[in-house]
């Protein structure tokens, strides 16, 4: 028994892994269609956009912070990519490149508010979230801006090797962010923010730097998602982002991020963004009613924290603290 | 003899691992003071959570007023605990941190609260226990003395306890504090409460032990009566074998000015100058909350400074942010650990490798062999207790910590100029606090490095510094020489008051 519980303890990123593939398991099982080419298609690329907001979402909890307004700010970012391309009539791959400036620029902002003013993240970033989605009605007047150039469809729609191109993104900017928080000092510094912010600053770290940059890189792979959204509708919607924010945060709590900061590994907020889309899948080819769905993510976001509660617990009994 | 109000019999306590606690005996006797001491690691905290029923040891007896513990765990309850570390409310009332929980405390008739009532059950605690303050403000606003003497009157005052367990009660108290714990303790002992007193500091156990028990490496090593024995015997038996704690680590070999500071203005102190050369160490010795914490913070930029200048290295600076200061190579090692100086849920390795920058990169990445090699330098160097580099440091205890956190800052890439260490053996055992001192020595006279030592342990300052600046509220009250100087007038110093001037040790008040 105390063997068993140990390897929980250790096996922190294993554990997320197995429920993954336990609820993979089960729903191939239960489903015929679940393993079908067109299912596993949607499925993946479904997920894709909230894994690749939060993966962002992930980074700003790993140095304590989170950022409310990711959700609005792909929506604002998808609105103004619209309007370059189609009433502007700008060359589509540089309104793309510009509107994902224009993301990491909106990060940027909300990190300044943070840093510079000290102010709580949750605050700003809730009215944030309000200046992005009024600004995005302004701008569209609520309606979508159709017309996009085929041209960067393939970003939103199309396949490679197989796999879905939005997937393929997430799985490319997962391995950029791998490499940012375990191998760069930038990363050995966003650990260190979230553990202590007070010993880093006293080590040398330029704490408020840690922040604006992880914000901008936030806002900048929400802009990324957005832009991809507008590429796969073909069209660029107000709502795009309404339903990212929450989610984006369940994900990377179930991927193993502690809330509370400098705990876990952002890229299992893939698996964790993983995890919850195959269970709304199941929830729709198992014929259950769709209501069911937000009850069901709320349980699972609940029983991953208890989870990662419980792993401290029992680290802590073996510890002999 | 009276029998044992407390008794312990042949306790076993096994963590994966090791063995924390090996038959273990201990029995305590009511109005007397039993005293536990041990290095950090010896299994103090464990027979603590022991005492307190917190855990259940695999063997042995706990004897609690004849009544076996482990069949009546109801007997626990005449146990009061006063744990080491602050645990008040920050942001409610002195009163209601005192009484909590409220009900238990019989000071309310019925469910509803009165503050009016409140503050009257609570006056007359804090009377007792010796703390000055208005029992209506919150507990933030008071200074960490008071704290921790409010700690213990709650432990105390709610309910009547047989046995009073204090856990290294004094570390963040000062002399004067400490002198009202005393009488605490000792008016306990009048109302013939068994007293279990555990802590680091050998005069402390002199001044109020009855008994001593020692433990080593898990184990019961020794006991005595405080009376028939001294404190070499106490080290001996602590460290097995014969230390002599009255050796000097004073650096010897001094060379130019390196640090300059002229008329220092900032919150909490005021024309603040002095100078540090090379190879030095210089004491600032101080009560808690006499600024000399504020002003290395200061310097160091971590704080803000209203006014003077700042020479390093013969050129002015003024840093901004500790960013600065230590790429010029001047490095501060916080006073509060845990808050400040270390990262709980990381590795050793990584608590370490987060401050080597340029050294670890291997190109552009972070290269874990180079890290996991300086660490393991670490780790050699100071003779860190770890199972291992990539164990979380929260689990290492206190002196390993502070191991840690020093071998840290002299693997910068930024080669150290100044280091100021701010109570760098708080909290750390006597064997531990030799290893630091030896190391500021090192540093000092094979790097050159200057050295600001900030301490509230006089005997500390006397054996290391070169000179000891004494700070009162905020100013530097006197320079002296730890080798000549008289220790009555040191200590008047910091707390302001002038002896009789008959002998001429004082260099003269400092005046740079």
């Amino acid at each position: 028994m105390f063997k068993m519980l140990g390897l929980l303890k250790r096996t922190r990123g294993i554990g997320v892994i197995t429920a993954f593939f336990a609820i993979v398991a089960f729903a191939s099982i239960g489903s015929p269609y679940f393993l079908s080419t067109y299912n596993l298609q949607a499925l993946t690329r479904s997920l894709s956009f909230v894994g690749i907001v939060a993966l962002g979402q992930a980074c700003l909890l790993l140095i304590g912070e989170l950022d409310l307004s990711l959700g609005a700010l792909a929506g604002f970012c998808g609105v103004i990519g619209g309007v370059l391309m189609v009433n502007l009539g700008y060359n589509p791959w540089l309104s793309f490149a510009m509107c994902l400036l224009l993301g990491a620029g909106c990060g940027f902002l909300n990190g300044t508010l943070v840093a510079k003013l000290n102010l709580n993240s949750l605050v700003v970033t809730v009215g944030m979230s309000g200046v992005y989605t009024g600004l995005n009605l302004v701008i569209s007047h609520g309606r979508a801006i159709t017309g996009i150039p085929r041209e960067i469809y393939f970003l939103g729609q199309g396949d490679l090797l197989g796999m879905p191109t939005p997937f393929i993104t997430m799985l490319i900017v997962a391995l950029l962010i791998m490499f940012l928080t375990q191998y760069t000092l930038f990363g050995r510094y966003m650990y260190a923010v979230g553990n202590n912010r007070e010993a880093a600053k006293i080590i040398g770290i330029r704490v408020d730097q840690i922040q604006v940059r992880t914000f901008t890189l936030s806002g900048l792979l929400a802009a990324l998602a957005g832009m991809i959204m507008v590429a796969r509708l073909g069209s660029s919607q107000p709502a795009i982002g309404q339903e990212w924010v929450l989610p984006s945060i369940a994900a990377s709590v179930i991927g193993g991020v502690s809330p509370t900061g400098g705990i876990g590994n952002p890229v299992g907020a893939v698996l964790g963004a993983g995890i919850t889309g195959v269970i709304e899948n199941i929830i729709v080819i198992f014929g259950v009613s769709p209501y069911w769905q937000t009850a069901v993510s709320g349980v699972v976001v609940v029983a991953a924290i208890s989870l990662d509660s419980i792993q401290r617990i029992l680290s802590a009994r073996r510890m002999n603290i | 003899m009276k029998d044992p109000i407390l008794e312990v019999k042949g306790i076993v306590k096994k963590f994966p691992g090791v063995i924390a606690l090996n038959k273990v005996d201990v029995s305590c006797q009511k109005g007397t003071v039993h005293c536990i001491v041990g290095e950090n690691g010896a299994g103090k905290s464990t027979l603590v959570k022991i005492l307190t029923g917190i855990y259940q040891p695999d063997e042995g007896i706990i004897l609690i007023n004849g009544k076996n513990a482990f069949d009546y765990p109801e007997v626990f309850e005449e146990v009061a605990y006063v744990p080491q570390e602050l645990q008040l409310f920050e942001h409610i009332t002195i009163a209601e941190n005192l009484l909590l929980p409220i009900l238990r405390t019989k000071s309310v008739g019925s469910h509803l609260v009165s503050k009016r009532k409140l503050f009257q059950v609570a006056s007359p605690i804090l009377e007792k226990f010796h703390i000055r303050e208005r029992c209506d403000i919150t507990v933030s606003e008071i200074p960490p003395s008071s704290k921790q003497l409010l700690q213990i009157a709650r432990a105390l005052a709610t309910e009547d306890r047989e046995i009073v367990i204090f856990d290294e009660p004094t570390t963040s108290l000062t002399a004067e504090d400490t002198k009202l714990l005393f009488e605490v303790i000792k008016k306990l002992k009048e109302e013939n409460k068994a007293v279990i007193y555990i802590s680091h500091k050998l005069e402390e156990i002199f001044t109020i032990g009855d008994e001593v028990t020692i433990l080593r490496d898990g184990k019961k090593v020794g006991y005595a009566r405080v009376k028939e024995v001294d404190k070499s015997w106490i080290v001996k038996m602590m460290s097995g074998r014969e230390i002599d704690d009255r050796a000097v680590f004073r650096p010897r070999k001094i060379g130019d000015t390196i640090l300059e500071v002229e008329n220092l203005t900032g919150p909490g102190f005021l024309n603040i100058s002095f100078v540090l050369h090379q190879g030095e160490i210089l004491g600032l010795y101080g009560l808690v909350g006499s600024g000399r914490s504020e002003i290395a913070q200061s310097i160091f930029g971590y704080r803000p400074l209203k006014e003077g200048k700042v020479k390093l290295n013969g050129k002015y600076v003024h840093f901004k942010n500790p960013h600065h200061a230590i790429k010029e190579g001047l490095f501060y090692l916080p006073e509060e650990r845990k808050y400040q100086g270390i990262f709980p849920f990381l590795s050793v390795r990584h608590n370490i490798g987060v401050a080597l920058g340029k050294k670890t990169l291997k190109k552009f990445f972070v290269s874990l062999q180079k890290e996991r090699s300086i660490t393991e330098e670490v780790i050699k160097t100071f003779s860190v207790k770890t199972p291992s580099v990539e164990t979380q440091i929260q689990f290492l205890s206190g002196g390993n910590q502070q191991k840690v956190i020093v071998g840290r800052s002299v693997s910068y890439p930024f080669p150290p100029k100044v280091i100021i260490f701010d109570e760098p053996t708080k909290g750390i055992d006597v064997m531990a606090k030799r290893e630091i001192y030896s190391i500021m020595k090192s540093l000092a006279e094979e790097r050159q490095i200057g050295i600001i030592l900030i301490s509230s342990e006089l005997e500390e300052l006397l054996r290391c510094c070169n000179r000891i600046l004494t700070i009162y509220n905020g100013k530097i009250t006197g320079e002296f020489d730890p080798e000549k100087a008289e220790i009555s007038e040191i200590i008047a110093a910091t707390i302001n008051v002038t002896v009789e001037k008959e002998s001429n040790e004082i260099i003269g008040v400092s005046r740079v």
